[in-house]
């Protein structure tokens, strides 16, 4: 289990990283943290020419709010997302899912942009980035883009991006204060990928849910907003019969997978434990808002 | 006896001893500091690397092997095959007096046909382990594909096609143990209960993968192996026959060694391969398994059906217990443990610590295109007691009598001691019935069982359950440790000696690879011959330190070294003592040896363990010459039988009603180990072995597909516990009536993997008794549990 010969670029900026992409002639590999490279190099599933290592760039390790959106740049560990401030208060839910990430070790070097662009079906960062409208921020040999992440994300470990491109940022949603929001996950062991997941935003105005969101993961192979559940909650209160018919529109719109660990009728059960549970939590945690 | 004499022997009573105390381990800080040696921190200059191309398919004829991309590939100097080492090395032969048995030779790489995905068919010797994993590769194998049976019960039918055509069969393994007359006794019986119980493959798992670096030195015409063995002397004597070399000229050393749970205790293919290799090279070759390799290629354990029933009468009294088990044991038997350890052992221990006249335990043991099996922490016991004490609990639900009460009346009592099981096993007296209540009142079970119910009518599912068992452990030469198996295993030997420096240093034939030994065994010598513990030098893991050696493995290592460490010492104490006497001019039986320093009881005199080994070893005249003695001995120990350590487990669970996530929220060990040596040790081994026996109660599972591939070939996907899978575990050390062994000492290293498994599984299905469901397969997945939960709903609709 040793990776292949390769060369090695430290990158001294973004420019100088692209350019090293391009000399590889579309064989070179960004490498942040490394959590999921490594390992798929030494089992030679991923064989680049070259490695390019961002770790030195400047100015990429930082968490800006500019207005109602935040951006996460390039090197921004897991450890750093789960322990902003910032995003604990403007975007708390993120700061929930960031307990269910990784272990103490894999958060230390993981970064939330190299999780993007691994676009695991069954991780968190790809699942957030959706859930908050994310923009991309792709930087490339014929300048700089932005993508939507719907866009961004065409499956399960693939991407939009070029293989001379590099993303240096994700710029967010964030909520106005007394967004409620719920978080649920069900992973074998705590760390692991999830076995599916569901995270719920809403506000609660004159006693109903408005400009909700819902979002489920690990369920088939991209997680996804799920806008027919979103519909049968906004404008309701989500007593009995508005989860009944949340959760037969949840039902309706997903397709789940069977794994080692989970069959798909174990995973459609799940998405409804943990789709009612997400949305009780985010119901608690809404603060009451006069209408203005 | 004057009274003056009986005093001063009450003062020596009285001095704090080491064995009992919970001293530190003296391996950790070089452990703990990156200190250790492990076999893949030594390199000698000019060490060659190796990567094996393994076996992609599970059963063919290999008709060709093409090399010359593999050998064109930079950095590579030699490919070879099967073919290519012939008359290097001769198999190793797995042999048993076992009816019926046949004994698969072992060859370092597939000579004609692989047996499993994962055996190794061609090894490239490479100046770095890149360069051998790149030309990996260019090895092009063409295999003509042959029939197999993945599933044992079709690879026992007659018809089948066969692993090994020379066995003439897949079922190399029967064996049958029988008592009284159970048939009658299941008919008659008022009430029976049965299931079919699995228990899943598993792999040991330990944290250091397998490592072999072997050198040949041409000046002495001699090999030296590093190995992560915990047998490196059982590694000695069969590659001493392999190889052809005496033991003088081949030593086989296990340097640090990180864990081993049985997956480092029978020998290897890589490991034959080195050795040849180096010997043909004369190069040092080294072999590291990475994770991958370690999931697919050491011996995994269990794969076991049980078909077990148990018969009560209304007082709820074991009537009898007759079991029919098939054990999937893999492509090969291992050396020297055979495929028979494992699978043998689950129908032998079965009638587990209980008292009862009939029984019959059935075992076939079938080989399958898998991986082979062999040890594994527990061996036998963590399948036979899950089995046991399942069937126990759902008799006590039948008749309704408390899971306590039911084996408070089955236990064997202390009067009935020794006691011959069903079986045929002898248990020496141990406090199986203290136990018991021990782990009771630790938690106070009828609180316990208040919470259980409140929580349940609150709509929890909340469970309590419970394993009682026991192990037969510091097995002498009167039993083979695995069935028929020709070596002995059953003595141990210390040589100690104290050196012109003063320095002690005791040598042994285990090796310790974490269970502390270095510490263990010097507080043993330290108390027996009054030196200080510190000045101790534990020696262990190297074949040239005694005559003969075999290892660390079936709780042996405290019961027979600590007796043999014990006997040495008295004699080098014994020695001592008379050296002083000459030296300080006092009678021999007025002196005594105590941290270091031999005292004269009756007068002011003393002399270090120093001073005496400096008079008797360098300075010349002082202790006249007929009666210097070398301050050295090599004794052995044999404790013939062995010697019971029992136990009782009870975990509390609960289990999300929705999700179907097992949390274990209490979780208590009463445990009989006779004298403790190091509680702190005790412990560590507690903890360690219920965290394993968690991992195959809810996580841990090797997974091959029906075409023979591993769908389970990286930690992603097999699952290991970890830390927030682990409940605080409470210990209770019930010293009871200490056994016949020298020093009263009993194995205790592997129980927590036999009672935790049993324990979970009586608890999780106690929590879902509601439902009338019963867990039979481990581990208890969520996805498992999904489906019982499913089922039961479906069947109450009905």
């Amino acid at each position: 289990m040793k990776p292949a010969l390769l060369s090695y670029h430290c990158a001294t900026s973004i420019e100088d990283a692209v350019a090293a992409l391009a000399a590889a002639g579309g064989d070179g590999k960004i490498i942040a943290g490394g959590q999921s490279l490594m390992p798929m190099m030494n089992f030679r599933l991923v064989r680049p020419s070259v490695l390019v290592d961002i770790n030195r760039i400047p100015g990429l390790d930082t968490i800006t709010l500019r207005g109602n959106r935040l951006g996460v740049g390039a090197l921004v560990r897991h450890r750093m997302t789960a322990s902003d401030e910032t995003i604990r208060s403007h975007i708390p839910i993120l700061h929930g899912v960031m307990q269910h990430v990784a272990h103490l070790t894999v958060r230390n070097r993981g970064t939330f942009v190299g999780s993007l662009c691994h676009a695991d079906p069954a991780a968190e960062m790809p699942m957030m980035t959706q859930f908050l409208n994310g923009t991309v921020h792709v930087a490339g040999p014929q300048g700089r883009r932005q993508v939507a992440v719907g866009d961004f994300i065409t499956g399960s470990l693939t991407t939009d991006l070029a293989s001379d491109e590099m993303v240096y940022e994700v710029d967010l949603d964030t909520f106005p204060e007394g967004t409620g929001w719920g978080f649920h996950e069900f992973a074998r062991r705590h760390g692991d990928y999830a076995l599916a997941a569901v995270a719920v935003t809403l506000e609660r105005e004159a006693g109903v849910a408005r400009r909700v969101r819902l979002a489920v993961m690990g369920l088939d192979d991209r997680s996804r907003r799920l806008a027919e559940v979103e519909a049968a909650l906004e404008g309701e209160a989500p007593d009995a019969a508005v989860l009944d018919r949340a959760l037969a529109a949840l039902q309706a719109n997903i397709t789940p997978n069977g794994d080692l660990n989970a069959s798909p009728e174990y995973r459609r059960h799940l998405a409804n434990v943990l789709a009612k549970r997400a949305i009780a939590d985010a119901w608690a945690r809404a603060g009451e808002r006069s209408r203005t | 006896m004057t009274g003056e004499s009986l005093s001063a022997d009450r003062s020596v009573e009285l001095r704090p001893k080491m064995v009992g105390k919970p001293i530190r381990r003296t391996e950790d800080p070089r452990l703990l500091t990156g200190s250790g040696r492990y076999v893949d921190d030594i390199t000698p200059q000019g060490t060659l690397h190796l990567a094996l191309r393994r076996s992609d398919v599970p059963h063919a004829t290999i008709r060709s092997i093409d090399i010359s991309a593999a050998l064109a590939t930079p950095g590579v100097l030699a490919v070879f095959d099967a073919s290519a080492l012939e008359g290097e090395i001769l198999p190793a032969i797995p042999t048993s007096r076992m009816k019926g048995y046949y004994a698969t030779p072992i060859w370092p790489l597939a000579r004609g046909k692989v047996r499993y995905v994962g055996e190794p068919v061609v090894a490239i010797v490479a100046e770095s382990r890149y360069a051998a994993e790149d030309a990996l590769e260019g090895v092009i194998i063409e295999y003509d594909p042959l029939p197999f049976a993945i599933d044992p019960y079709d690879g026992a039918a007659p018809d089948a096609p066969l692993i090994h055509e020379e066995a003439g069969t897949n079922t190399i393994i029967s064996r049958e143990f029988a008592r009284g007359e159970v048939d009658r006794v299941m008919e008659e019986a008022p009430v029976r209960v049965s299931g079919r119980f699995r228990m899943t493959r598993k792999t040991a798992l330990a944290m250091e993968p397998r490592a072999y670096l072997a050198e040949w030195d041409r000046r002495q015409r001699a090999l030296t192996l590093h190995t992560t063995s915990n047998i490196p002397g059982v590694i000695r004597d069969v590659l001493s026959e392999c190889l052809d070399l005496l033991g003088n000229r081949l030593r086989v050393i296990a340097p640090d060694v990180g864990g081993s749970f049985g997956g480092k205790g029978s020998l290897y293919h890589e490991e034959m391969l080195v050795c040849a290799l180096a010997r043909k090279l004369e190069r040092p070759i080294k072999y590291t398994t990475d994770r991958l390799e370690d999931l697919t290629a050491t011996s995994q354990a269990f794969e076991e059906v049980m078909d077990a029933e148990l018969a009560i009468d209304l007082d709820g009294r074991i009537l009898g217990l007759r079991a029919d088990v098939v054990g999937n044991i893999g492509a090969y038997s291992i050396y020297p443990w055979t495929a028979a350890l494992e699978p043998v052992q689950v129908v032998s221990f079965m009638p587990g610590p209980y008292r009862f006249e009939h029984y019959r335990g059935r075992i076939r043991g079938v080989l399958t295109p898998k991986p082979p099996t062999g040890p594994y922490r527990g061996v036998g016991r963590p399948s036979s007691t899950m089995a046991m004490e399942r069937l126990i609990e759902m008799a006590a639900r039948k008749i309704g009598m408390d899971p306590v009460e039911i084996r408070r009346r089955n236990l064997v009592n202390d009067d009935e001691f020794p006691y011959r099981t069903a079986s045929g096993i002898i248990w020496d007296k141990s406090a199986f019935q203290q136990c018991l209540e021990a782990a009771c009142a630790k938690v106070d079970y009828p609180a316990l069982v208040r919470a259980r119910d409140a929580a349940r009518a609150a709509g929890r599912w909340v469970g309590i359950g419970l394993a009682s068992y026991a192990e037969l452990t510091g097995i002498g030469s009167r039993i083979s440790v695995a069935p028929g198996m020709p070596i002995n295993t059953g003595v141990e030997t210390a040589n100690i000696r104290i050196d012109a420096t003063g320095a002690i240093t005791a040598a042994f034939g285990i090796a310790s690879h974490g269970q502390g030994l270095e510490t263990t065994l010097a507080q043993v010598v330290a108390d027996e011959m009054g030196c200080k513990m510190e000045d101790v030098q534990v020696l262990h893991g190297d074949s040239g330190l005694v005559a003969m050696s075999s290892g660390t493995f079936a709780s042996r290592s405290a019961v027979l070294a600590g007796g043999a460490a014990t006997r040495s010492a008295h004699v080098v104490k014994a020695k001592v003592l008379r050296a002083a006497s000459i030296l300080l001019d006092v009678p021999v039986d007025d002196l005594d040896a105590y941290d270091g320093v031999v005292r004269a009881r009756s007068a002011n005199a003393t002399l270090t363990f120093k001073e005496i080994a400096k008079a008797v070893y360098s300075q010349m005249g002082r202790i006249p010459r007929e009666q210097r003695e070398e301050l050295t001995a090599s004794e052995t120990y044999d404790p013939f039988f062995g010697t019971a350590c029992s136990s009782t487990h009870l975990a509390m669970v609960e289990i999300d009603p929705e999700t179907y996530g097992v949390t274990i929220s209490t979780y208590v060990v009463a445990e009989d180990c006779g004298r403790v040596i190091n509680p702190l040790i005790v412990d560590g081994q507690v903890h360690g072995a219920v965290a394993q026996g968690v991992g195959a109660a809810l996580l841990e599972e090797i997974m091959h597909n029906e075409d023979g591939q591993i769908l389970t070939a990286s930690l992603a996907d097999y699952l290991a516990p970890l830390a927030s899978n682990m409940p605080r575990i409470q210990i209770v050390h019930v010293e009871a009536d200490l056994p016949a062994t020298i020093g009263g000492f009993r194995g205790m290293g592997e129980g927590g993997t036999i009672g935790a498994p049993a324990a979970i599984a009586n608890a999780i299905s106690d929590a879902l008794s509601p439902l009338g469901i019963e867990i039979d397969t481990l581990p208890a997945t969520p996805e498992r549990l999904f489906r019982l939960v499913e089922a039961a709903r479906s069947r109450s609709a009905i």
